[in-house]
């Protein structure tokens, strides 16, 4: 009996029981109208393994298009991101100037109030104007460290990472050839089936594994990225707050003071 | 639908904004609280605007908008200005479609977002310039923008997975003007952002090049068709790859 010694998955096991008594009627005449039981079966499932890497490879495009999606809609996201935090240390900016105006009509009044406070004031001289807060993005770069050893980390795992996982390591196809026979150990390139179209059907599968893997990755850093930015975000909202709220107490004690200057 | 009503209360703020103008112009308003009467005004003036928006009359809302505009700047206040520019410029984008002014507006809004530091706010807008002026062909323009935006963002971490996109679109537009400064300005970006090589925006420049080379339009298309499948074409860009595909196509054919 020539069933082809596949070691396929799709070998349905009851069904053999079925073709034995049918092929033994075609074994008188094998190659006369084209295929046998046997040959009509293997094409059969020839077909339906076509038609499982096909799959494969389209949903693997369709995966590509979403990470690059999600890639996308994550750089969106860091823009604006990024703008906040301008926005925010703008507003600490003000809000120092504020303080410093605050401080000069708080002399001002001082003077107003009595003469002695006045000349005191006078003698202290101007305020001391803070220096400007350094502009450069310190933040940045330390998002940037952590980022670039997360890089070179997963680098170095990936390799390890591909030989151990199952779904990564090339599929152990049997020979399916156009003959019947089968000569598995010669037939196998690099665990390839001989088989053109399947080859090529795993090859596309391979190379869009291998972009889904660094698209995933940046992925990952993108996250990471966001994430600490937030953080640091979130510390400057904070202190803001702080800011803001002596901000008006001073500005309500002012004007409380003038009211009593009247 | 109560746009007239919204209609009248908007003239009625304007028209008092107006008068807080000419007032503080006055010796005494200029002592006493001028500034303090030109600031309600330039608030008043931004609520008429905002009402003109919600009654749909768009040239009295950019008409208040711009008098705002110049109260603001006058102030020194550019933050505001430029917030406002960027209103009349999306008026000018969306309801009144005048893409030249739309670019005049978001190149002042940029430049004032320039002069108070907030570069993103400001690449935002030099970005909606550059789009523009490449519908409008001013390919120069648009390539001189992408490629100062690109620059100055492919150093941020959070930012520079952007900037292979903007390298993208500065490089369409070259291709545009000629091929071979889309061969030489490919080189330069690579040399520059070496992220840029791995793209699949790069890959796809590289096809589109040979194809253009060859002469060969069907190449071209199957080419935009892959890229397409994984991650969609947008207008603009689909509007780019058509024009670039005409002068494959040059003179013989029909233009699809």
């Amino acid at each position: 009996m020539a069933y082809p010694n596949s070691r396929n998955p799709f070998a349905f096991d009851d069904d053999e029981e079925d073709f034995k008594p049918k092929s033994r009627g075609f074994d008188d005449d094998p190659d006369d109208s084209g295929m046998s039981e046997a040959e009509r079966r293997q094409k059969y499932l020839q077909q339906q393994v076509m038609h499982t890497a096909q799959s494969a490879v389209d949903s693997s495009y369709r995966s590509l298009s979403l990470i690059y999606d999600s890639e996308k809609m994550g750089v969106e996201t860091a823009e604006e991101l990024v703008r906040q935090g301008e926005v925010l240390k703008r507003t600490d900016k003000m809000l120092d100037k504020m303080d410093q105006d605050m401080k000069t009509s708080q002399k001002h009044i001082n003077s107003i109030k009595s003469v002695w406070g006045g000349l005191v004031g006078y003698f202290k001289g101007k305020p001391e104007t803070k220096p400007p807060p350094a502009p450069e993005q310190p933040k940045a770069y330390q998002a940037n460290e952590r980022l670039q050893n997360a890089l070179s980390n997963s680098r170095e795992h990936e390799d390890k990472y591909q030989a151990s996982h199952p779904n990564l390591r090339k599929l152990d196809t049997g020979g399916f050839g156009a003959t019947a026979s089968v000569d598995d150990s010669s037939s196998r390139q690099n665990g390839y089936s001989q088989n053109k179209h399947l080859k090529e059907a795993h090859q596309t599968l391979d190379k869009n594994l291998d972009e889904m893997c660094d698209g995933l990755r940046r992925l990952k850093n993108i996250g990471l990225g966001l994430q600490s930015e937030i953080e640091d975000q979130d510390d400057s909202i904070d202190s803001l707050m702080n800011k803001v709220d002596k901000m008006d107490v001073k500005i309500h004690n002012t004007n409380q003071q003038i009211k009593n200057l009247k | 639908m109560d746009n007239s009503g919204k209609e009248k209360e908007a003239m009625q703020l304007m028209a008092e904004a107006d008068k807080k103008v000419k007032a503080s112009g006055s010796f005494l308003g200029g002592m006493f609280g001028g500034n303090h009467k030109v600031e309600d005004a330039c608030e008043m003036y931004a609520r008429a605007a905002n009402m003109f928006k919600m009654a749909k009359n768009w040239s009295e809302a950019i008409h208040c908008l711009n008098q705002a505009v110049d109260i603001y700047t006058d102030m020194g206040r550019f933050t505001i200005a430029a917030k406002h520019h960027i209103t009349i410029a999306e008026i000018y984008e969306s309801e009144l479609v005048d893409i030249e002014k739309a670019i005049a507006h978001y190149e002042q809004a940029a430049d004032y977002y320039k002069g108070e530091e907030s570069n993103s706010s400001a690449n935002k807008c030099l970005l909606k310039v550059g789009h523009y002026s490449a519908q409008l062909e001013q390919y120069q323009k648009a390539i001189e923008i992408y490629e100062q935006v690109a620059m100055s963002t492919m150093d941020n971490p959070l930012l520079k997975y952007n900037a292979k996109e903007y390298f993208f679109k500065a490089s369409l537009c070259h291709f545009i003007v000629d091929e071979l400064n889309a061969k030489l300005a490919i080189e330069k970006y690579e040399e520059m952002f070496p992220a840029f090589t791995d793209s699949r925006e790069l890959k796809l420049l590289k096809k589109l090049l040979e194809a253009h080379e060859e002469q060969n339009s069907e190449a071209f298309t199957e080419a935009i068709k892959d890229f397409d499948s994984v991650s969609r074409l947008d207008q603009w860009l689909t509007t780019m790859l058509l024009r670039i595909k005409k002068t494959i196509q040059g003179d013989a054919g029909d233009l699809k």
